[in-house]
Order: structure tokens, then C-alpha cells, then sequence
């Protein structure tokens, strides 16, 4: 749009409340003023053009999502100071539940106009609410985001959402307590689990510590494995595939040879995971890029820290490369404003770099959108990290991610997978068994 | 007979009685619509829903599958088994501790009665996240109970409470033992006070004991006041979900509830049909329609348990 566009805009909504005598002279006066204005703000960019309306948006964290939206929120209104925008913050459950109650009883009214939803649920929603949600295919330009985010957002070659935030996984370890115990950086690059396990042992008998902390109810290294194999609990056609797996039992048995190698310390919940290397009790974490936040709580430990890629698999599909999390910004079909909110994810996460290097200082938010990621803040060294370039090396890894179909069940597997658990890490049953009663349980599950 | 010799006075009288009919059931009318819509509409329209298999919007219509389909989930198997674990093991321990607790505080001749009857019964009006996340902290592998039980050398090894199935079970147990003692301990304590000292001082005179006299005057004195609590406490164990969802892991973020499910509940069972899982609205109702089922079932028994003939 053009400034033209802009002032035409001003003159009708002043012009209400003057008189007409004095409309011709004032409006005039007015135009020359936010030419002035504009161009002295903005210099001679041009202008999204003079959007109206009220948006509202759902999302869940109030140390993450919610001030990322935040700043977005500022920066469209500075082009367009007429649209009002609410955030509207919740617990990720409550955004779920709330979403899922208003679509299932099928009225308009109650809804947001924009919702971010977990990219293991993009495709639950999507086939589950059909037409619920506005096909951006051709409103965002796709191929300046990680490919990976753009596969769990496409049902039927059309591409619902806006790729968010990155959780590409890493190897992060503690330099001084490896060093410690004989190992280099470079030995903890590109390694496999066996050799993670091996270094793990080592750790613990040179100092003691364990390697990482670990929890047997949490399902999230399985989905970094599979993942970095580009596989997943689903073939193509969505139907459970576990039992034939390779990938699926290969991880299963790392998971056992993790515990049995006595390089872990149990946790149980997330606090309990966070304090063991906040403590210092642990080594390393192996975890999705947003843990950092966590990590550097404990500014003690400031410069100890280092990261590597995720280890893999013994499988030649495995990778180096995986993710666990992250999230993308759906537009809802039937919102009244959809134009100004399409237009907004638009205009700052589709294009707004400078953004992505803000929110990944302030919030530490590694975006997926890949122009950015030459910006300042990527390219910086981080003192955390004794120097490293952390967060280059995760846009370099984050391209190599092995793109899945989380399919609609990611949530029932993952809990399949993990309720026999248990058993097997006992002893009690052998993988093969563990496999076989999960894909059932899975079957009997999602049979429709 | 009746007719041709009525009053008109008695004429007047009828009309009277059918204009304060009219007034009756117009005032009536409004609870009765209210209860219609906001119970008997959802139960008949549950039971509808629990004959529908969903996809979120995508319903289609499946007769009584959905309950065969129930009989093959080993989650659900198992959310009705860990609720049955906590039924009958956690509320008989619970009821029984009330039951002594309330006989003891019932005493006149103990000081500062008052002061133990408020400190017993505080912790029902403990905000649940906090005395979950307190629990959470005392029963990790290196929190209080681990460390002093350490100390005291009666274990050698810290045991893992929220890490094993097992002692996942049995720290819920203890944490709800510790919430609701209390409660169901002010129903007897209220009941204590109808019974007569009289009947102790008899019982006295004949020479029972203090154990006698609890089995045979304050048992039977306070058999309804136990059927009572016996059904609510029924009736909340089946219907379990805000311990097992603080209790385990990350609550929706884990991936089970408790080490192996061991936690999971029927309520929370329903709570992930609809919510975490693919929304399958239909197969979640006819989870809730199995608790009604048997709650009523477990209903009757005690009914039947307590010989209560009204």
C-alpha cells in the first residue's frame, strides 16, 4: 500500500467530527502533518497500509510465547496504530482445552483469531477440525522457513500456519566437568549414543557425577531419536508403526542401556530435571534449543557450559540433527478480523528480522524463519558458552533436520511407548514383547 | 351426592386450592426446568454421546462399540485397577484413622482439644498445588522423608517415592491420607457429640474397657454417620484426578501419568480422551458412564454392607 492510502484513511476517520466549513483547510493541514509524521518516523519505507480491527491471540507462557507476541504486538502497531491486539495468556492445557471444546460444539463465537499450537498437535487439529483453521499457502512465503516446520503444518498440499519457534535438540555439556574427566570438545561432536554412554561412564568414575539426569515417565529422548532418523510412531498412511521399527527399537534398547550403564541421576517433573544441572549434579542435558533459558538461570556456571550436536543412532537413516517441541501461529477461518491477522503474522514474523534477533536476546526464541538468522544476534558469540557461536550453530543444524509427519497421535504413542517402560527396563518383558503390546494398546486406542 | 349438596363456600375453597396449585407448580416449574437443562439434558445427551466414535468434529455413530472397545484398552484396564488400588486400600486406612482420631480429640479431659481438631482438619483447606508441590519436594530422591529416614538407618537406600510404580501409589496414598483424615474426621467428631455419656458411664459400670466400649457404643452409634463418609470418600476415589495429575510428572506434558501409568486414573483417563489425545468426545463419555455405573454399584453395597433398611 501507499502513503496516499494511509492519509485517505486518516481524513475519513477525523473527518467525522469536523464541520464542513472547516473540513477543507483542516483536512489539508491534517495531511501534511501525518505526511510529515510518517516520513520523518519511517523515512521513505512503504507503508503496510492503514489496517483496522481488533485481533486476539491465545498463547501459553508467560516467560516465552507471550512476550515474543508482545513485541510483535508493538512493532505492527507502530505501522498500524488503529488495530488493537490482545493477548490473551493461558496454560498450555487451558489453551488446548479450551480450543478443543469450542470447535468440537461448532459455534464462531468464543475463538481467537490467532491460537499457536504445538507443532506435535498441528496435524490432530487440523484433520480434526476441518476447515477450523485459514489456509496460509498463499499468504506466507513458506520456503524462507525451516522445511521441517512447513511438513507438520500441510495436510493436503495446502500449508495452514506460521512456523514459530525452533526446538532443535542439542548435546549440551558442561566443559570443566568433561575436561575434567579427559574429554575435548571435539570428542563430543557428532558421536553416537554408545559413545555418549561411554564418555557418560567415564565422567562418573573421574568425578562422580552423572552424565545426565533422566526421567523414566518422559517420552521426549524417543521423540529426539525417532526424529533424527526422519521416523516417526506412524507410517505415511498414519497407521502405528512400532513393532516394525527399527528405528522405534533401536531407541527403545538406548533407553535401557542408558539406565543400566548407571550414568544417570532419576528425576521425576521438570523442576527436579532443571535443578539436577542447575546444581551442577549433572553433566549434560540432552533437550530441545529452548532449555537455555533454564540453563543459564544458574549464572554461576557462566562460561562452563558448551553445546554439540545431538547424538545418534546406530542406523545409517540416524542423523545428528532432531528436535523436540516448538510451536506455530494458526489463523482461525471464521475470525472476523482474519485479513489484519494473517497481514500481522505477515508482516513481523514473515519478514520483520530485526524481530527475530530481539526475541532471541530478550527470550532467548530461536525462530525457524531462515532470512533472520544471518542478523546480529544469531552471529554473536555467547560468553555462557565460552565463546561459542551457539546460536549460528543451531541455525546450521536446525536446516539439517530430518522432516517428519507427527501425524494425529503423537501424544497416544508416546504414552503407549512409555506405559510398558517400565517393564522393560526391569527386565521383565524383552523389547520385542514391550513393542508388540504398545502397538496394540495404540491400535485399540485410535480405532475410530 | 356430593355434588348437588356442595356449599359455595367449599366451591370457593377448591378454587382457592387449585389457584395455590397453580402458584405451586409455577414456582416449582422454575428449579424443575432448571434441573432439566442443566442435569437431565447432559446425562441423556452423555448417553447419546457415549454411542458416538469422534474425531474432534468428525462424529459418526458406533452403537454399543465403544464399550466393547473398553474391555480391550489395557489404559483404561489399568486406570480402573490404580483406581480400585487407591479405593480399597486409601479409604479404609483413611475412615479408620478419622474414626480413632476423632474418639481420641472426643475426649474431654485432653487439653488444647481445639487447637489438635483445627490442626488435623487444616490441611482439606490446603490449596492442592501447594501441598502437591510441597509433597513433591519432601518425597524426591533427595528431599525430607528420604534424608531422615536415611538418618534414622532404616533404609539404606533413598527410596525412589515418584520414580517407580509401586511407591508412586503409595506416596498419592499417603498424601491424600494426609488431606482428607481431617475432613472425614469432623463428621465423627459431629457425631460423637449426639452420642450420651450416659451409655459410656453404663458401660463403665460393667466393667468394659475402653476398646470394648469403642467397638460396641461408638462403632454402632456412628454407623451412619460411617456409611456417610464411606460413600462420599467412594464416591471422590473413583472420581480421582487433581493428586494423580499434580503428582505425576509434568502433568500434560509427561508422557504417562506416574512412573508407567501407575497413577492414572479414570478421570484423568477422560480428562486426556478429550483433551490431550485426539478429541474423542464419545469413547470419553461412555469412561464417564462406567464410573457412574460404578459408583452406584459400590453405592448399594455399602448400603447393603451397613444393613440399612430406609
Amino acid at each position: 500500500m501507499s502513503v496516499k492510502c494511509e492519509i485517505g484513511n486518516y481524513a475519513v476517520h477525523s473527518g467525522d467530527k469536523l464541520k464542513k466549513e472547516e473540513t477543507v483547510v483542516k483536512r489539508l493541514f491534517s495531511m501534511l502533518l501525518v505526511v510529515c509524521v510518517l516520513f520523518s518516523i519511517f523515512g521513505v519505507t512503504v507503508m503496510a497500509g492503514g489496517k483496522s480491527g481488533k485481533i486476539t491471540i491465545w498463547a501459553w507462557d508467560p516467560n516465552f510465547n507471550v512476550p515474543v507476541m508482545a513485541e510483535a504486538k508493538a512493532r505492527y502497531q507502530k505501522i498500524n496504530p488503529s488495530v488493537e491486539i490482545e493477548i490473551v495468556e493461558m496454560a498450555k492445557a487451558d489453551v488446548e482445552q479450551k480450543l478443543n471444546t469450542v470447535l468440537a460444539s461448532g459455534m464462531k463465537e468464543g475463538l481467537p483469531d490467532i491460537v499457536l499450537i504445538e507443532d506435535y498437535n498441528a496435524q490432530k487439529y487440523l484433520q480434526a477440525y476441518p476447515g477450523a483453521f485459514a489456509d496460509l499457502t498463499k499468504k506466507i512465503n513458506h520456503k524462507e522457513f525451516a522445511s521441517y516446520k512447513n511438513e507438520l503444518m500441510t495436510l493436503k498440499r495446502k500449508i495452514y500456519g506460521v512456523p514459530f519457534d525452533s526446538g532443535v535438540s542439542a548435546l549440551f555439556y558442561r566443559r570443566d566437568i568433561l575436561a575434567e574427566a579427559g574429554y575435548e570438545p571435539a570428542d563430543l561432536n557428532n558421536i553416537t549414543w554408545d559413545q555418549f554412554i561411554e564418555i557418560g561412564k567415564q565422567v562418573k568414575k573421574k568425578t562422580g557425577k552423572a552424565m545426565i539426569a533422566f526421567d523414566a515417565a518422559d517420552g521426549g529422548l524417543m521423540r529426539i531419536m525417532m526424529q533424527s532418523a526422519g521416523e516417526w510412531y506412524f507410517d505415511k498412511n498414519d497407521n502405528p508403526n512400532i513393532v516394525n521399527n527399527e528405528v522405534i527399537k533401536e531407541g527403545y534398547i538406548a533407553y535401557k542401556k542408558i539406565v543400566d550403564s548407571g550414568i544417570i541421576k532419576k528425576t521425576s517433573g521438570w523442576n527436579e530435571w532443571v535443578a539436577s544441572f542447575n546444581k551442577g549434579e549433572t553433566a549434560s542435558v540432552i533437550t530441545g534449543c529452548w532449555i537455555i533459558g533454564s540453563i543459564k538461570a544458574e549464572k554461576s556456571q557462566s562460561g562452563k557450559w558448551a553445546a554439540a550436536p545431538t547424538p545418534r543412532l546406530n542406523l545409517k537413516s540416524s542423523v545428528n540433527y532432531s528436535n523436540l517441541g516448538g510451536s506455530s501461529w494458526y489463523v482461525i477461518e471464521k475470525s472476523k478480523n482474519r485479513a489484519v491477522a494473517e497481514d500481522f503474522l505477515k508482516t513481523i514474523f514473515a519478514a520483520d528480522q530485526d524481530f527475530y534477533q530481539k526475541i532471541l536476546v530478550e527470550q532467548g526464541a530461536v525462530g525457524t524463519y531462515l532470512p533472520s538468522q544471518d542478523g546480529v544476534a544469531y552471529t554473536k558469540p555467547d560468553q555462557f558458552f565460552g565463546g561459542q557461536k551457539i546460536f549460528s550453530d543451531f541455525s546450521t543444524w536446525m536446516r539439517k533436520i530430518p522432516p517428519v509427519n507427527y501425524g494425529l497421535f503423537t501424544y497416544e504413542a508416546d504414552a503407549a511407548l512409555m506405559a510398558v517402560m517400565p517393564d522393560y527396563l526391569a527386565g521383565k518383558i524383552d523389547v520385542e514383547t514391550a513393542l508388540k503390546k504398545a502397538e496394540e494398546q495404540l491400535k485399540n486406542q485410535i480405532d475410530f | 351426592m356430593e355434588n348437588t349438596t356442595r356449599l359455595p363456600s367449599q366451591d370457593r375453597e377448591k378454587r382457592h386450592i387449585s389457584a395455590k396449585n397453580k402458584y405451586g407448580w409455577f414456582f416449582i416449574s422454575f428449579p424443575v426446568i432448571i434441573l432439566a437443562v442443566f442435569m437431565l439434558y447432559p446425562i441423556i445427551s452423555s448417553l447419546f454421546l457415549s454411542t458416538m466414535s469422534s474425531r474432534g468434529m468428525i462424529q459418526k455413530f458406533v452403537g454399543l462399540r465403544n464399550y466393547v472397545k473398553l474391555l480391550k484398552d489395557t489404559v483404561f484396564l489399568q486406570a480402573l485397577k490404580n483406581t480400585f488400588i487407591f479405593f480399597i486400600i486409601q479409604v479404609p486406612i483413611m475412615l479408620f484413622l478419622a474414626l480413632i482420631i476423632a474418639s481420641l480429640l472426643n475426649d474431654k479431659s485432653i487439653k488444647f482439644r481445639g487447637l489438635f481438631r483445627t490442626g488435623i482438619f487444616l490441611p482439606a483447606v490446603t490449596s492442592l498445588v501447594t501441598y502437591a508441590l510441597l509433597f513433591k519436594m519432601m518425597f524426591s530422591l533427595d528431599g525430607l522423608i528420604n534424608k531422615f529416614l536415611l538418618a534414622i538407618h532404616l533404609i539404606s537406600e533413598p527410596i525412589p517415592w515418584l520414580m517407580d510404580p509401586f511407591w508412586a501409589k503409595i506416596t498419592v496414598m499417603i498424601a491424600m491420607t494426609w488431606r482428607w483424615t481431617g475432613y472425614n474426621m469432623i463428621f465423627y467428631l459431629s457425631g460423637l457429640q449426639n452420642i450420651p455419656d450416659e451409655l459410656y458411664e453404663a458401660a463403665e459400670i460393667d466393667g468394659a474397657n475402653k476398646l470394648r466400649q469403642f467397638r460396641f457404643i461408638t462403632v454402632p452409634m456412628l454407623k451412619p454417620i460411617i456409611l456417610f463418609t464411606a460413600i462420599t470418600s467412594t464416591i471422590g476415589t473413583l472420581q480421582l484426578f487433581d493428586e494423580p495429575m499434580s503428582f505425576s510428572s509434568g502433568g500434560v506434558t509427561a508422557a504417562t501419568i506416574g512412573p508407567g501409568n501407575s497413577l492414572l486414573t479414570m478421570s484423568v483417563y477422560i480428562y486426556n480422551l478429550c483433551f490431550k489425545y485426539m478429541p474423542n468426545f464419545g469413547y470419553a463419555a461412555t469412561v464417564a458412564y462406567v464410573i457412574v455405573i460404578l459408583v452406584a454399584i459400590l453405592a448399594i453395597i455399602q448400603f447393603k454392607l451397613a444393613g440399612d433398611k430406609r
